[in-house]
């Protein structure tokens, strides 16, 4: 098996399971939102996105298997990654913003990359389908985020930032590629290449997430200085 | 150019979606209300969500 099918079925298979997880994240969020804020058309985008991310889960289950990488699909309920200190409104703020608002929106800034690439036949019909998706998961974030800002108090968001994004980034972001990284190989089975993956992430959240993040009163002072020590 | 056009359509279009409805209620006293002071310091410091 070449370098790149190989990094290529691990990815895809990485994939399936983050999807699953949004679909189970999704599914309780939305319940969550609709009781304290239930004129909201978030809820229903949620519902709606878990069943996007469930059929996602399938693409990339299927894509992982034809490259050599057979899925086998986590545990079916998932715990808040909000801190403990937080209560129930402010629990969900802060899941919505780490899911929607930075990781959907990262997802987008990838996505949108790939689909500029040449890919393999199926690898981009797969890319195309999800993409259409993530849109409106990305959108629902900003959304919620939106809605708050003009109900309640979110600036307690600024300094939890950087935990979000630590917890979002693979800790070889940062690192030199594989010797054996074939960036062509890559791209046709749908992934970004290390320092292409880098510039994406970087670059989405110094023109996209910071400013989204600032427009709505949360400081994104914590997370540029969090942003500045990582990259270094 | 990437960039500013997803700020356009996510960030900006998510706020369109989300004054569509109306204005969320706040809880009693809610806006204004400082943080706890501990808020994310406590054993469960929080996390962040795996993507793409």
């Amino acid at each position: 098996m070449t370098s790149a099918r190989r990094a290529a079925a691990e990815a895809w298979a990485f994939r399936a399971r983050v999807e699953q997880e949004a679909a189970l994240r999704f599914d309780r969020l939305a319940a969550v939102v609709a009781s304290f804020d239930p004129g909201s058309p978030v809820p229903a985008m949620m519902r709606r996105a878990a069943d996007d991310e469930r059929r996602h889960t399938e693409l990339c289950a299927r894509l992982a298997a034809q490259l050599g990488e057979p899925v086998t699909l986590g545990p079916t309920e998932l715990a808040s990654i909000a801190p403990g200190s937080l209560d129930a409104r402010q629990a969900a703020l802060y899941e919505v913003v780490a899911a929607c608002c930075v990781t959907e929106t990262e997802s987008m800034a990838t996505l949108t990359t790939l689909l500029a690439a040449e890919s393999d036949p199926e690898v981009r019909e797969v890319l195309h389908a999800i993409s259409k998706d993530e849109v409106v998961h990305s959108r629902m974030g900003w959304a919620h985020l939106s809605r708050e800002a003009s109900a309640a108090e979110v600036s307690f968001l600024g300094p939890l930032v950087p935990g979000m994004l630590a917890g979002t980034i693979d800790e070889t972001l940062f690192r030199p590629p594989p010797a054996d990284e074939d960036p062509e190989g890559l791209l046709r089975l749908g992934v970004l290449p290390l320092a292409k993956k880098r510039e994406v992430f970087l670059g989405t959240l110094e023109e996209v997430v910071f400013p989204g993040l600032e427009r709505f009163g949360v400081d994104a002072g914590p997370a540029r200085a969090w942003l500045s020590a990582a990259a270094r | 150019m990437l960039f500013k056009k997803l700020f356009q359509v996510l960030v900006l279009g998510g706020a369109v979606i989300g004054a569509s409805a109306g204005c969320a209620q706040a809880n009693a006293q809610e806006k204004g209300k400082k943080p706890p002071a501990d808020a994310g310091t406590t054993s469960a410091p929080g996390s962040g969500v795996k993507g793409w």
